[in-house]
C-alpha cells in the first residue's frame, strides 16, 4: 500500500493547488472585491442627497452616463492620449530596443541610464515638465527664444493643443523606458543561430527583423502594449499636477472626472459607473491585444 | 516573501493606529512656510496640559486638502479631529454630517467681533459649524508710483492698463487657470456688472445674463493685450511674483500680499496701493469673500479637547500671531487694519450650497474654455447656466 503512494498524481497536484491560495486569496481581497462592490454601487444612488446609504436606482447612472458630455468628452481625450502616446512610445521603445540590443559591450550602463526617468514618481515628474513647460521661466521657452525659433514666450500649458502635447511629451519621456525594456528582454531571448541562418540564405537586416526578431517578440509586444494602453487610459498624476484638466477641461481625462465625481462632488454611486465603464471598454482592448498578437503567435509555431 | 510583507504591514498598521492613539487628536493644514502653526500648536500643549494636538501640515492646494478631509470622513475615520476649513466646504460637510454643531459654544463677545458676514459663511441653515479665524477679499493692487487715481470703472482699468503696458511690464494681472481662483476673479467681476451667478434662497440659476455675457468678455478682452496670454494659466503666486518684480501695473488679488508688499526688502515697498475692484458705471464694487476657520468633526473622540484647541487659537493673541507672521487678516474686527476694513465689511459670499464644488466646477471649465477662445462668451454662459440649473434641481 504504501509502496503506491507517490504513484499517486492526484494528491501531488493537490498539493501544487494549495500553494496557489495564498496568492489567490489576496488577489481575490485586493482585485476581485473591489471590482465586486463598484460594480454593486454602480447600480445605486449614494451621495451627499442619500445621506451616503446606497439605495438602488437600477441602470439610470448609466443613463446619464449616455447623456453626459462631459463624460464623453474625457474618453475622447483619454482615448486619443492613449493612442498617440502608446505609438510614440511603442515606436520610440522599439527602436532604442533594437539599438541597444546589438552592443555588447556596455549594455548595462546605457540600460540603466534609459531606465532613470521610468524609476522616478510620475507626480515629482510632472512638477518638472510644468517648470519645462513655463511661459515666464520655463527652460523651452528660453532655449527656443535663443535659437530665435520663437520670438514671444509660448504659454504652453494655456492652449488645449499645446497643453495636450505637454502632456504627452512628459509621458512619453517618463515611460518609453518602460516599452524599451520590456522589448530588450524580448530581443534578448531570440537564439543567435537564427540570424545566422538567415545570413547564410542571404537576408539582410529587414530580414532578420520581419522573419526572426518581430515573430519572437511578439508576446512581448503583446505585454507592453497591454501595460502601457491600461496605464495610460488611467493616466491621473501627469495630468492632475500639469493642467489639472484644463484648459476649458480640455485636458480632462476620464480618471480625473471619475476622481472629481467621488472625491469632490460625494457622488459615489455615479463615480462608480464611470469606472465600471472605463473597466469594461479596457477589457475589450485587452481582449482584441491578445486576439490580434498572442493568437497570431502561437499559430507561428 | 509575501506573507512577510503581509504580515509586517499587518504589525505596522497595528502600531500606526496604537501610536494615533496616544498622539492625541490632529489638525491638517496648509505648509506652515512660518513656522507659526507649529509655535501654536506647541504653546497651546505646553499651557494646557491634556492629549497633546498633533500639527500634520498637508499640500498647498486647498482642493487637495479638502479631498483628504473627504476621504477620511467618508470611511468614518477619526484621523483629524480639528478641520481647518475653506467657507466653501462649510455647506457640503455639514450636510454629510461631518462636522459638530458649534452654534453654543460662541460667546457672545466672539460674536459681536467677529465680522458678520464670517459667521455667516461658516453656518449651514443658521447653524454655526466652524469658527471664523482669518478673512479674505479680492482686493485691486496699483503702483502708486504709475497710477495717479485707481481706475473706477472696468473701461478706465482697461485704459489705464493699455496705456502704462510697456515693453516688459504687464497692464493687468489676475487668476485665470481653471480653478477656484478663476470663480472668485469672475464673481467680483460679474457683481460689479450687476449680475448673479446663483440665488443664494431659492437656488435659481440667473447666469444666463447679459450681464454675465459682458463679464467673460471683460477678462477674455485683457488676455493677450493687457494681461500676458498665459494669464489663464495663473495662480495667486504666479501673478504675485511678476508683481513684486514690478513688472505689472495692476494685480488682483487677496490681502495677504498688502503685507508682503510693506516688507523691507519688497522692491516695491511703498509704491503700491490699494482700491477695491472696478465696477461698470452705475454699479457697485464688490470683493468675492474667502476666508479660513476651524471646525470640529463629527468622528472625534475627543470633542471637549477639540474645542479647547478652536477656543484657544481664534483668540485675538493668537490670530494677530498668525497676523504678523503670515500676513493673513483675522476675521475680528478689532483686528482688522483700517485700510481693510471697508472692503471686508462689504465682501460677499459664494452662494452656501452643498453642491458648491461641482457647481463651481462647471462654472470654471465654460469660463476657461471661453477665456482660451474655444467657446463664445454667450454660449459659456448660456451652456454653465444650463447644467447648473440641471444640478440645482436634482
Amino acid at each position: 500500500m504504501l509502496s503506491r503512494e507517490p504513484i499517486r498524481k492526484p494528491q501531488a497536484l493537490n498539493l501544487e493547488a494549495l500553494f496557489y491560495w495564498p496568492a489567490a486569496m489576496l488577489l481575490g481581497l485586493v482585485v476581485a472585491y473591489p471590482i465586486l462592490r463598484t460594480t454593486v454601487l454602480s447600480f445605486t444612488q449614494m451621495s451627499l442627497h442619500t445621506a451616503f446609504q446606497p439605495e438602488f436606482t437600477g441602470a439610470q447612472n448609466y443613463l446619464r452616463l449616455a447623456f453626459d458630455s462631459r463624460f464623453h468628452n474625457s474618453l475622447t481625450i483619454t482615448a486619443a492620449f492613449t493612442i498617440i502616446s502608446v505609438a510614440l512610445e511603442f515606436a520610440l521603445g522599439l527602436c532604442l530596443a533594437l539599438t541597444v540590443g546589438t552592443f555588447i559591450r556596455g549594455r548595462g550602463i546605457i540600460r540603466s541610464f534609459l531606465l532613470a526617468p521610468w524609476t522616478l514618481p510620475t507626480a515629482i515628474i510632472a512638477v518638472l515638465w510644468a517648470w519645462i513647460f513655463n511661459d515666464q521661466y520655463g527652460v523651452l521657452n528660453v532655449l527656443l527664444l535663443k535659437m530665435s525659433v520663437i520670438h514671444t514666450p509660448i504659454a504652453w500649458l494655456a492652449e488645449p493643443g499645446s497643453a495636450m502635447a505637454s502632456i504627452i511629451i512628459a509621458d512619453v519621456w517618463k515611460t518609453t523606458p518602460f516599452v524599451f525594456l520590456v522589448l530588450l528582454a524580448g530581443i534578448q531571448s531570440v537564439p543567435r543561430d537564427l540570424y545566422e541562418a538567415i545570413e547564410m540564405d542571404g537576408g539582410g537586416a529587414w530580414a532578420k527583423f520581419r522573419y526572426v526578431t518581430w515573430p519572437f517578440l511578439l508576446p512581448f509586444v503583446f505585454i507592453s502594449l497591454t501595460f502601457r494602453i491600461i496605464q495610460s487610459f488611467a493616466i491621473f498624476d501627469l495630468v492632475y499636477v500639469m493642467t489639472g484638466g484644463g484648459p476649458g477641461g480640455a485636458t480632462e481625462t476620464v480618471s480625473v472626472y471619475s476622481y472629481q465625481t467621488y472625491m469632490r462632488y460625494l457622488d459615489i454611486g455615479y463615480g462608480s459607473a464611470q469606472v465600471v465603464a472605463v473597466v469594461i471598454i479596457l477589457a475589450v482592448t485587452a481582449y482584441v491585444l491578445y486576439q490580434l498578437l498572442l493568437k497570431r503567435y502561437a499559430r507561428l509555431f | 516573501m509575501l506573507w512577510t510583507v503581509v504580515a509586517i504591514l499587518f504589525v505596522y498598521s497595528l502600531r500606526d493606529t496604537a501610536s494615533r492613539e496616544q498622539a492625541g487628536l490632529s489638525i491638517l493644514m496648509e505648509p506652515d512656510g512660518t513656522g507659526v502653526w507649529r509655535d501654536l500648536v506647541a504653546e497651546f500643549n505646553s499651557r494646557y496640559p491634556g492629549a497633546p494636538v498633533r500639527l500634520i501640515e498637508g499640500p498647498p492646494a486647498t482642493n487637495t486638502r479638502e479631498d483628504l478631509y473627504s476621504t477620511s470622513f467618508l470611511s468614518g475615520d477619526a484621523s483629524y479631529d480639528i478641520v481647518y476649513c475653506d467657507s466653501i466646504w462649510v455647506a457640503k460637510f455639514a450636510v454629510a454630517g461631518w462636522l459638530r454643531d458649534l452654534s453654543d459654544r460662541l460667546s457672545e463677545s466672539d460674536r459681536a467681533d467677529f465680522l458678520p458676514v464670517e459667521l455667516q459663511a461658516g453656518s449651514y441653515q443658521n447653524k454655526l459649524y466652524r469658527m471664523p479665524a482669518f478673512t479674505d477679499a479680492g482686493v485691486l493692487y496699483y503702483r502708486k508710483d504709475l497710477v495717479e487715481k485707481p481706475p473706477e470703472t472696468f473701461e478706465e482699468l482697461f485704459d489705464l492698463a493699455a496705456t502704462l503696458k510697456t515693453e516688459d511690464r504687464w497692464g493687468f494681472l489676475w487668476q485665470g487657470k481653471q480653478y477656484e481662483g478663476l470663480v472668485t476673479v469672475f464673481l467680483e467681476i460679474l457683481w460689479g456688472y450687476g449680475g448673479e451667478w446663483i440665488d443664494t434662497e431659492t437656488r435659481e440659476v440667473k447666469l444666463d445674463s447679459p450681464e454675465a455675457v459682458q463679464a467673460v468678455r471683460f477678462l477674455r478682452r485683457t488676455v493677450g493685450t493687457v494681461s500676458p496670454p498665459a494669464v489663464t494659466t495663473y495662480v495667486e503666486e504666479d501673478t504675485r511674483n511678476i508683481f513684486q518684480n514690478g513688472r505689472a501695473v495692476f494685480l488682483r488679488n487677496w490681502p495677504y500680499v498688502w503685507t508682503l508688499m510693506q516688507r523691507s526688502e519688497s522692491p516695491l515697498k511703498g509704491n503700491v496701493g490699494i482700491a477695491p475692484m472696478a465696477h461698470a458705471p452705475g454699479q457697485i464694487s464688490a470683493a468675492t469673500l474667502g476666508g479660513w476657520g476651524f471646525g470640529i468633526s463629527s468622528y472625534s473622540r475627543d470633542p471637549e479637547r477639540a474645542w479647547q484647541f478652536v477656543e484657544f487659537i481664534t483668540r485675538p493673541e493668537q490670530l494677530r500671531q498668525v497676523q504678523q507672521r503670515q500676513g493673513r487678516i483675522p476675521s475680528r474686527r478689532s483686528l482688522i487694519p483700517p485700510e481693510m476694513l471697508p472692503v471686508l465689511t462689504s465682501a460677499r459670499m459664494r452662494p452656501p450650497i452643498p453642491e458648491y464644488a461641482q457647481a463651481s466646477d462647471i462654472l470654471q471649465r465654460w469660463l476657461s474654455a471661453a477665456l482660451t477662445g474655444s467657446v463664445s462668451a454667450e454660449r459659456a454662459v448660456q451652456e454653465a447656466a444650463r447644467e447648473t440649473s440641471l444640478l440645482l434641481t436634482k
